[in-house]
């Protein structure tokens, strides 16, 4: 019970892959892992629109799963695998997610959009065919104040359908 | 320009010989001088692959080379097009045959056009590169056509010289030097293809080729792509094509305020009254300053030192307000801010917010309007009240309405709830304030020019100081015009702290805290005048507005309802005594439906009181109500351009099943079960006549209203606009490149806009900026105006160059991508020759050109009158959308939550120049509005305090609690736009009216009038138990 003072603690050496490239950095053991991808990594593709973990705009994709990115500290995410919005798209071109936002108008300022694309692409991994009760519940973490999600819910199915033509 | 060239030469061959090798593609092509490699097309047409090269780097570029005519063996006629390294040619080359004697005599001519970037490098002195092409052709074919030792010499002579277009220009930089003889020994050139020996030794590094390139290359290179399909639509215009903006967005590759780092940033972090109404005692910075890592504070007291309050746009008592950025003696509402701390990063500079001390003297906090008209406690001493504005709408004859009224309804209080349309990012800067004394910001801010308009007063500086510019934003709805406060801190902390930049990002908390609320307001002592018929034929009110702690550009929100005066009806008698005041609340902001909402809001709940009180249905009430001939005009003097809200609601109560809920309706009320079925009527009216600004202060400079377009051909032939406006999300880049693609005959893929906006551009006026439903209107007429007028300079330049007439001229799409051509003829100009023209090659252009610069801005104003101050009467807008829209709602018996069962929307904006664009507008304003209705309520205390503050208690709307629309469309374009469109952005709050109507029905039996736009389950619940305000009603019949 000695110090109450703030201080500054070691900064901690973490290694995380992401998108596929593995990154060594130390870092302060309370930056946030949406502070790291955005700061350290400079992938400011992944936003930050709230502090409470409400909006989903810093969704990202953890060892598989969508998580938010602002609810973890980035040294949680030790040895991990993250991607993100900027791994989606290949050499190919644009995942088919992307494509079907774009075709079907499911962002217009597109702040929300990468944080709901790795939320949707996470969904459609698991359920290949969802029906609009999957997706509204598997979006529902991920707020839009632009598009009042009817042209999501279309983009999601119109990817998923071309995803398992695929 | 087309340059011509001619001459002859003999050859010791037979003329039926030379015709042979001259009239057979694929004898002639390998003479052309930088020969590759080629490809039979058909028997006349070759395609050929020619190298060219310049330094180390040489590429091969394509050629399409025709027989055009042959005439043995009098006539050969070639014909080539092919492009080169940012460039192209057009080539034409003719040889006729004469028999002289043993030999041949063979006349040529040759004409050529070469255009493009190429030009650029080679200044006025185009001609003789192109003499030099054809000259080496013909020296090829002299030499295809002589005996060896004649090419021998040949040869020999022109190995010294730099040859070709190419090297001659490198020639000229410096750059090309003869080359070292024989270069390649052991693959020695073959002779045919001599030029080859000139392209100096194979390089060294390895060539980057498109298809090897990196994939983040490929990538860029394919990030302003839009869709060329116009599903249908005759023009670009009209066809739902998808965005430009779209495959950044999608990639994440977005630029958003937060986004822009770099590595000597510094950033803030403001300490905020926790406190509604406190008078500042004492402010210790010490303990912060400590704290490693921060560089400063900035407080109240040391901004007052150095700036004048903002200006304000009301008049007196409202204009006696001194409104700094930050609180100076006391804060006037919660999250205002105090202290700012700049640190080398965003968590010291939270931490050292946190240790600085404050000390406060809690005041009496004014937290209704009711409260605020008393003036006990007053926020702004300086005015001695908290009345900002205050002024009386009459029109038409009350009295006499009232007198032969048949029906009187009075209706004590209705209240409209404080909500905003928060959108994800929140408010934000990157400032800095350098030691020359230039301001930069780039920030979220959407209506630019009025913040520089108040900012550069403030700070003592002159506005060109002052460069504000965005790239994306993350949606607005009218919230962020007002974040200069914020801005004006930020670039305060850099000039202290020397220039740095200092980026300041508000968290969501600060945002539902002090980063602007849409206004609230309360309509007082309604009565309404109705015939026999149930028709309204009057109605008077007081209206109570709540601006929070400052006005900044809420006085307008006093006169802007007013556009929308008698909402969607034909009532002619209206008084509307109105009074805004000042609470200690977050200052209110304009958002999406900004000040109209609100009163249509009032106008609809008044509607549908009377229906009930009347027993006439509320389809039937607006069948008797609505306006139905068009253009309208208001008894204020507005005009409803066009529309038809009958088969609006006709194509509404088709789209929702109305007749089947109807009956479900009924079965539902046998089991006891609340189902209501609520219709709202909205305008969102589009294009502000600024004049109306001084309607609320006649001293206010401003009136009509104006936006901007620059439009140029860059110096290499792309197609660059600039716009003032700021867009958000609304996908300007697409509708600009729809609108110039038609104009100028050409594809919207090769209309480069600007993302965001930059006032360096000089594409800007003081009305400037993304609000007000305009885009489509003065947005796009100020992209039209330039593409017209870019279009005539087009047409007199191309005649000049073409030497034809503007009236012979068309536009097209060409191999160099958009192009001039005269039907008919062989004539054409690419629009990259034109621009190369004006911008790096104009020797001897003639006078009558001098004004043509193919770079054009134009300032786009609708023709506005300005208003009579005194009647309060003139035309405040140029376009009315309309929406009509039909919800259906169950509350459930024991929770109270309304559930939404079935909504339905039909919108009409005129002519829809991206109807994906305008859908996704539609769905967003109609979430805005059911969340709003429903879930979103910015709900104070009693001592000030923001209880819902974080998005866990301001619930946004979700996807799970979002219902399934059901949208229909239809067009009445607007006669006074030039191109039959109107506004859309704002949709007109629509759902909180018909949210209102439908839980109204549902609790029809139940006795309680629904005065408030908040139905929340805990609202509705409150209502039906007595708690919190009720309306009540009073219903005089007085037909006999
Ligand atoms: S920023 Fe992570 S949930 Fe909002
Ligand atoms: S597109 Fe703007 S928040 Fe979703």
């Amino acid at each position: 019970m000695s110090e109450t003072k703030p201080e500054f603690v070691e900064a901690v050496d973490i290694e995380i892959t992401v998108n596929g490239k593995s990154y060594q950095r130390s870092v302060e053991p309370r930056m946030l892992l949406v502070e790291f991808l955005r700061e350290e990594l400079r992938l400011t593709g992944t936003h930050i629109g709230c502090d409470t973990s409400y909006c989903g705009a810093c969704t990202i994709r953890l060892d598989g799963d969508a998580v938010k990115s602002c609810t973890l500290f980035a040294v949680q995410a030790d040895g991990a695998k993250v991607a993100t919005v900027e791994g989606l798209a290949t050499e190919a071109g644009l995942h088919p997610l992307q494509k079907a936002f774009s075709e079907h108008h499911g962002l217009q300022c597109g702040y929300c959009t990468p944080g709901m694309l790795m939320s949707a692409s996470a969904l459609l991994d698991e359920i290949p065919n969802p029906s609009d009760k999957d997706i509204k519940k598997r979006i529902a973490g991920n707020v839009c104040r632009c598009t009042g999600y009817q042209n999501i819910i279309k983009s999601v199915h119109a990817a998923a359908n071309e995803l398992r033509e695929a | 320009m087309e340059m011509k060239f001619d001459g002859e030469f003999s050859v010791a061959i037979p003329r039926q010989e030379a015709f042979e090798l001259l009239s057979d593609p694929q004898k002639f092509a390998p003479l052309l001088p930088t020969f590759h490699s080629m490809e039979m097309k058909d028997e006349k047409t070759a395609n050929l692959k020619v190298k060219v090269g310049i330094g180390r780097i040489y590429g091969v570029a394509s050629t399409e080379l025709t027989l055009e005519a042959a005439e043995a063996p009098l006539r050969a006629e070639y014909v080539g097009r092919g492009k080169v390294m940012g460039g192209a040619y057009n080539m034409i080359a003719a040889f006729d045959l004469e028999d002289a004697g043993d030999e041949t005599l063979i006349r040529w001519s040759g004409e050529t056009q070469i255009y493009g970037k190429v030009l650029s490098l080679a200044g006025g002195s185009m001609r003789g590169y192109a003499e030099a092409e054809i000259n080496r052709l013909i020296g090829s074919l002299q030499l295809a056509l002589s005996s060896e030792a004649e090419a021998a010499a040949i040869l020999a002579a022109r190995a010294a010289q730099p040859q070709g277009l190419w090297q001659k220009l490198l020639a000229l930089l410096g750059l090309w030097s003869p080359p070292e003889v024989p270069v390649l020994a052991s693959e020695p050139e073959p002779q045919e293809k001599p030029a080859l020996r000139l392209l100096a030794k194979p390089p060294t590094r390895k060539v980057l080729k498109a298809d090897e390139a990196p994939s983040t290359l490929g990538k860029i290179a394919a990030a302003d792509s839009i869709e060329m399909d116009r599903k249908g639509s005759e023009s670009w215009v009209g066809s739902p094509l998808r965005r430009k903006e779209d495959s950044r967005l999608v990639r994440g590759n977005g630029l958003f305020v937060d986004d822009l780092q770099t590595s000597d940033m510094l950033h803030l972090a403001m300490v905020r009254s926790p406190y509604a109404h406190a008078r500042i005692l004492s402010i210790d910075v010490s303990e912060a300053q400590a704290l490693p890592g921060v560089i400063t504070t900035l407080t109240g007291a040391e901004i007052a030192a150095v700036m004048e309050p903002y200006m304000q746009i009301g008049p007196e008592p409202g204009a006696s307000i001194q409104d700094y950025p930050m609180a100076v003696d006391k804060a006037i509402y919660q999250g205002e801010p105090v202290v700012a701390v700049i640190a080398e990063t965003p968590r010291i500079a939270a931490d050292a917010a946190e240790l600085v001390e404050v000390d406060y003297e809690v005041l009496e906090a004014v937290m209704s309007v009711e409260a605020a008209a008393e003036d006990k406690s007053i926020l702004h001493p300086g005015s001695g009240t908290n009345k900002v504005w205050e002024g009386v709408y009459e029109y038409g004859d009350l009295d006499a309405a009232f007198a032969e009224a048949a029906h009187i309804v009075k209706i004590d209080r209705l209240h409209f709830h404080r909500f905003s349309s928060t959108p994800l990012e929140t408010n934000g800067c990157v400032a800095s304030w350098d030691n020359r004394g230039e301001i930069e910001f780039f920030s979220t801010n959407t209506f630019p020019t009025i913040g520089m308009q108040m900012m550069a007063p403030a700070l003592g500086v002159s506005i060109d100081k002052i460069r504000c510019r965005s790239h994306d934003i993350g949606g607005s709805f009218g919230n962020k015009i007002t974040s200069y406060p914020g801005m004006t801190i930020a670039a305060l902390a850099s000039r202290k702290v020397g220039g740095q930049q200092v980026k300041w990002i508000e968290t969501r908390n600060e945002n539902l805290l002090a980063g602007g609320h849409g206004g609230e307001r309360t309509f007082l002592d309604t009565e309404v005048a109705l015939d026999a018929n149930g028709v309204i034929t009057a109605v008077r009110s007081r209206h109570l507005d709540d601006c929070g702690a400052f006005p900044r550009y809420e006085p307008l929100g006093c006169v802007i309802w007013s556009q929308v005066l008698p909402g969607s009806l034909k009532v002619r008698n209206l008084r509307i005594d109105f009074r805004q005041y000042a609470t200690n609340k977050c200052p209110a902001v304009p958002n999406r439906g900004y000040s109209r909402l609100q009163h249509l809001w009032f106008m609809e709940r008044v509607l549908d009181i009377c229906g009930h009180q009347l027993g006439i249905p509320t389809d039937e009430m607006r069948r008797r109500n609505y306006i139905d001939e068009f253009p309208y005009t208001t008894p204020n003097g507005c005009v409803y351009d066009s529309g038809d809200y009958h088969q609006m609601l006709d194509t509404a109560k088709a789209l929702i099943g109305w007749d089947d809920w109807k009956e479900k309706q009924r079965q539902a009320r046998e089991e006891g079960r609340w189902l209501g079925i609520g219709i709202g009527t909205t305008l969102d009216s589009g294009t502000n006549n600024f004049g109306q600004a001084q309607i609320v202060n006649p001293d206010a400079p401003f009136s009509g209203n104006s936006e901007v377009c620059t439009l140029k051909i860059d110096i290499d032939g792309s197609i660059v606009a600039s716009l003032g406006t700021v867009p958000s999300g609304q996908g300007h880049e697409t509708a600009t490149a729809q609108v110039v693609a038609d104009e100028l005959g050409l594809g919207p893929d090769l209309v480069h806009v600007r993302p965001g906006t930059d006032t360096a551009r000089n594409s800007h006026t003081g009305h400037s900026g993304t609000y007000a439903s305009q885009f489509a209107v003065t947005g796009l007429g100020a992209v039209h105006g330039a593409a017209v007028k870019l279009k005539k300079e087009i047409l007199r330049l191309g005649a000049h160059a073409l030497q034809a007439e503007e009236e012979e001229l068309e536009f097209g799409m060409g191999e160099m991508g958009a192009q001039l051509t005269v039907p008919g003829t062989e004539k054409a100009i690419p629009f990259m020759y034109l621009a190369n023209i004006v911008n790096t090659n104009n020797a001897g252009l003639p006078d009558e050109l001098d004004d043509v610069s193919l770079n054009v801005r134009y300032v786009f104003r609708p023709k506005f009158e300005l208003p009579d101050l005194e009647k309060k009467y003139g035309n405040l807008t140029l376009t009315y959308a309309a929406q009509v829209h039909i919800a259906v709602v169950e509350v459930d018996k024991y929770t109270c939550q309304p559930r939404i069962l079935g909504y339905a929307v039909v919108d009409d904006c005129g002519k829809q120049i991206n109807p994906k664009i305008v859908e996704g507008q539609v769905h967003g304003a109609t979430a805005h509005g059911i969340g709003a209705a429903i879930m979103e309520n910015y709900l104070y205390d009693e001592g000030g305090n923001l209880m819902t503050s974080s998005f866990s208690d301001y619930t946004p709307i979700t996807a799970l609690n979002m219902p399934d629309l059901t949208c229909a469309s239809q067009e009445s374009p607007s006669p006074f736009t030039f191109n039959g469109a109107k506004g859309c952005g704002e949709g007109g709050g629509a759902p909180l009216h018909t949210i209102s109507a439908a839980v109204q029905d549902a609790l029809v039996a139940e006795g309680v009038i629904v005065g408030d736009t908040f139905n929340s389950a805990t609202a509705i619940f409150e209502l039906l138990h007595g708690k919190g305000s009720r309306s009540s009603v009073e219903h005089q019949s007085l037909a006999g």
